[in-house]
């Protein structure tokens, strides 16, 4: 036990840069569930490719693994890419997988995202091939900052930025939503999207925009994690989607908050399942919870269970 | 008459011609196959067939996104890798293991169904997609501590295929065996799709809550949807392993699944002939894009998103061109519409003959409502109600928006349990019990906003609500046993019966026409006919005239009437229009904020103080 008691800093922590990354991934399929009440299954292959792009930028901007700009520099560069480019790639599968689905059965466009996300796969599949890319990150992060120790707890420079530049997006996306006046409107089209119509909201332009600013975190996602863990392949986008959408669920799915504390939330059971369970269960035990929550509180944790209208 | 008899016969012929060339062509096909290679895709093809049939029970008949089918499949595999091979050295016979692992199989399929059969659509399909892959982890971590599955390896060296003695390993004999399986699934389908199960399926996937309130043990139903595409899995897994003499997880994983979906979805959801054909186009097509390999499961991807844009009806669906315009009596040759006075309700049956003419005060009470309560969080949508509906009673229910009224026959049909109080029918406690449980004791209600299964012609409209009447189960439907066919008839008569009812307005070749395609008043009066269908006593309906004109007003104000005059209905009506509940009811409730604020003779309520002030406001002092 007491060994337990002595990693459980480090589980803390280390659970905290996971949460912090399924919470980014959940806030895609949040927002998008909110409004259009879809599982928009291509999400987490918007994350893998958002972590392709961000190994791209970070490639075409290295010599030899060895950088020709300063690391803050390349690491914003590649975040800012990975989130523009990912965005826009969420804008284009809304426009030809879904929109003409929009008053088709509910079934039809859950299909039409499974192709979405096949497709996504093995397009990357085809043309980046099945092995992992590596970041070089050890050449981008000078020597005594990558590891920093203070009371028995290892914080990698890595988890740090995952930590901030994390939580620093769902800051703003808080502002955003809670400040702005697209933020309102986004709030009054997920309540009703007809209402939203009839009091001069542009509901595809708001549309748009949620699958940009989804999609757009997930790519951060994605960029955040290849900078945590060094390597991406086209496989990663399957379990990091059921992941974020298990984090959407916990927290109660169409709550934008309860997509970011369900995230902290499984990030942190998930490592600390890593004590108790071989580690090749991690993830057993996140679907587990997925399943159960499911089952018995399917509006999730900080959702509210609303009677269905006859 | 005859003309109908002469056209079943021909319909007999040709179906006998169509069969036999079926059959000439799979007694040949495997001796035309230019060489091993091309016999085993056409062997792979029967293989996928039958998985496609299966995923269709599940996703097509009853509109279930199950992402677990896959692992299914694989569970029939495992287990025959288990029970014949030396992995523990087990050698049991094929023709045991086979019916074993479909059992094992559709059990696990059954526990599935039990632990997800709350959750609807995306919620179904995420969750089944999480146990596909806890099935992945385990095939590929569970050979250590001790080797069961043999992880990423898998299991090799199965025994062949070995039937009474005689061991089938020629790729001719096994493409044999393999299509006539096939074609067994493919009859089984047909049968089950035409029965009381497959109507069943079909009202749940048009709408879950309309099909139980009509009778549909929507519960049961899901669970055997889950069974039986699990025990057909099952058993193609088996055929699979022992065609293959191994299994490895990535036999049994995501893309395999996705390209089972695109033959069920190329096929069209439901449409046999449909999933058939896409089985084998899709096993087949891929072998002449080989240089492409890459882009296969680029390509099947594509396929879903281009399909549900375009076609989400599938191949076979309804072609435009192709589907002759069946002649309508309703039109003239020149496609001009008659007068709809021309098919002015025929009377059928019984002449009209008031049996009772009224309700007395010491009938039978037929329903009661003691105390019941209904509260949604803090609003208490039904408050301490109680009234009692005697036997041949028309009573009916107003009061303004919002009163409670629906609330009221979503408690007694089941929909919702109350909070408090007690529901009973014919003296016997019905609260709390499931809607279609409700149906069978003989209640049987409308909706307000109609929920009739859009896509299903109006005879299985009428048909599902003969469901909770009937029993035959698979094994009946499958061997045509003298039940199922005494039950067909029975339900066939019934529901004509009812339908005649309503006059030309329903029947002849309204029969056969999607319940879309009806007019909105003809959409109302099915809505009826479906209700009364369930040969229920007591009917209630929820605002029956809503959007009708005056004209179709008074006739179904007439109807109603006649319903319980002349066979013997007992009704609860909710009713806007002050000039129907006038002429049907006996006695009428209003409702105000859930509370009962009048009961008694329309005259009496209608000048009650509290219903004015309820409807108009209060005056001013």
């Amino acid at each position: 036990m007491d060994i337990y008691l002595q990693q459980l800093p480090q589980q803390l922590v280390n659970g905290l840069t996971l949460g912090g990354v399924y919470a980014l991934i959940a806030i895609g399929y949040t927002m998008v569930y909110g409004i259009l009440s879809m599982l928009n299954f291509a999400h987490g292959e918007v994350y893998m490719i958002g972590g392709f792009i961000g190994w791209w930028v970070l490639y075409l901007l290295s010599r030899g693994n060895v950088p020709i700009l300063h690391a803050s520099l390349i690491i914003s560069l590649m975040m800012i890419i990975a989130m523009a480019l990912s965005g826009l790639l969420g804008v284009i599968i809304e426009r030809f997988a879904y929109r003409p689905l929009r008053k088709a059965p509910r079934m039809n466009l859950l299909l039409s995202a499974l192709g979405v996300s096949i497709f996504l796969q093995n397009l990357v599949l085809n043309y980046q091939g099945a092995k992992a890319r590596s970041f070089p990150v050890s050449s981008l992060i000078p020597e005594n900052l990558r590891v920093i120790e203070a009371g028995g707890v290892v914080f990698s420079f890595m988890r740090i930025l995952v930590i901030v530049v994390a939580f620093g997006l769902m800051a703003l996306l808080t502002i955003l939503i809670k400040k702005t006046k697209v933020g309102k409107a986004m709030r009054a089209t997920a309540q009703d999207t007809e209402a939203a119509t009839f009091m001069g909201i542009d509901v595809d332009r708001i549309i748009v925009l949620v699958f940009l600013i989804g999609s757009a975190l997930g790519g951060a996602a994605g960029t955040l994690v290849g900078l945590l863990f060094t390597q991406v392949d086209y496989y990663v986008g399957f379990q990091a989607g059921l992941k974020g959408f298990t984090a959407a669920v916990l927290g109660g799915i169409g709550n934008i908050f309860g997509a970011m504390i369900g995230g902290i939330l499984l990030g942190l059971i998930e490592s600390l399942a890593t004590t108790f369970f071989p580690a090749t269960y991690k993830d057993v035990v996140a679907f587990i919870i997925l399943i159960v929550v499911l089952i018995f509180r399917p509006w999730g944790l900080m959702g509210e269970k609303i009677p269905e209208k006859v | 008459m005859d003309q109908d008899l002469a056209k079943e016969e021909g319909g007999r012929k040709d179906k006998a011609i169509l069969c036999l060339g079926i059959g000439i062509i799979l007694a040949i096909a495997p001796l035309l196959m230019p060489n091993n290679y091309w016999l085993r895709i056409y062997t792979m093809a029967g293989l996928f067939v039958m998985l496609a049939l299966g995923l269709n029970v599940v996703a097509g008949f009853a509109g279930l996104l199950d992402l677990s089918y896959v692992a299914f499949f694989g569970i029939g595999g495992y287990t025959y890798a288990f029970l014949s091979s030396n992995h523990f050295n087990i050698h049991l016979s094929f023709l045991l293991v086979l019916p074993l692992s479909a059992i094992i199989t559709m059990g696990f399929g059954f526990a599935l169904g039990s632990t997800s059969l709350r959750l609807k659509g995306d919620y179904l399909a995420i969750v089944t997609l999480a146990f596909a892959q806890i099935f992945r982890l385990l095939l590929l971590n569970l050979d250590r501590p001790i080797n069961i599955t043999g992880g990423v390896n898998g299991i090799y060296n199965l025994d062949p295929i070995n039937l009474f003695g005689l061991s089938i390993e020629s790729p001719i004999a096994t493409s044999y065996l393999i299509w006539f399986f096939a074609v067994i699934v493919v009859l089984g389908s047909f049968r089950i799709k035409k029965s009381r199960l497959g109507r069943g399926w079909e009202a749940i996937r048009e709408d879950e809550l309309a099909a139980e309130a009509m009778g549909v043990n929507t519960t049961k139903m899901k669970l055997l949807a889950f069974a039986g595409g699990a025990f057909i899995a099952g058993a193609t897994g088996t055929l699979f392993a022992s065609l293959q003499e191994s299994v490895f997880p990535n036999n049994f994983d995501f893309p395999q699944l996705v390209i089972i979906y695109c033959m069920v979805i190329l096929g069209g959801l439901g449409n046999i002939v449909g999933v058939v054909l896409g089985a084998i186009l899709l096993s087949i097509l891929p072998e002449f894009l080989r240089e492409y390999g890459a882009y296969r499961m680029m390509s099947y991807g594509l396929i879903l998103i281009v399909l549900m844009a375009l076609r989400p009806q599938g191949i076979m669906g309804e072609i435009g061109f192709l589907t002759k315009g069946k002649k309508r009596p309703d039109k003239e040759e020149t496609g001009v519409l008659k007068a709809s006075t021309d098919l002015y309700y025929t009377e059928g049956g019984k002449t009209e003959q008031q049996i009772r003419p009224r309700y007395k005060r010491n009938d039978r009470p037929m329903l009661e409502l003691k105390n019941v309560t209904m509260s949604f969080g803090g609003l208490k949508a039904v408050d301490d109600l109680s009234f009692t509906l005697h036997e041949r009673e028309i009573l009916s229910m107003i009061g303004p928006n919002g009163a409670g009224k629906t609330t009221v026959f979503n408690l007694v049909s089941g929909i919702y349990p109350p909070s408090l109080g007690k529901v009973l029918f014919e003296d016997a406690d019905i609260t709390g019990l499931k809607p279609h449980q409700v149906v069978k004791a003989g209640i049987a209600r409308t909706f307000q906003n109609l929920r009739l299964f859009s896509n299903m012609s109006v005879l299985d409209n009428a048909k599902v609500s003969q469901f909770c009447r009937t029993q035959s189960g698979p094994i009946s439907i499958l061997f045509h046993l003298p039940r199922y066919r005494s039950e067909e008839i029975e339900t066939e008569t019934v529901t004509k019966e009812k339908l005649g009812l309503f006059g030309a307005r329903l029947t002849g070749y309204r029969f056969d026409q999607k319940a879309m395609s009806l007019s909105y008043a003809n959409r109302r009066r099915l809505e009826i006919a479906r209700a009364i269908s369930t040969s229920a006593k007591l009917l209630m309906l929820d605002e029956p005239s809503a959007g009708m004109n005056p004209q179709e007003t008074i006739e179904i104000t007439d109807f109603i009437k006649k319903l319980r005059d002349v066979y013997g209905y007992t009704i609860l009506v909710i009713e806007h229009k002050l000039n129907v509940v006038k002429r049907i009811s006996d006695r009428v409730v209003a409702l105000d904020y859930g509370r009962k604020i009048a009961e008694g003779s329309y005259e009496e309520v209608a000048n009650h103080p509290q219903v004015i002030e309820a409807y108009l406001g209060r005056k001013k002092n």
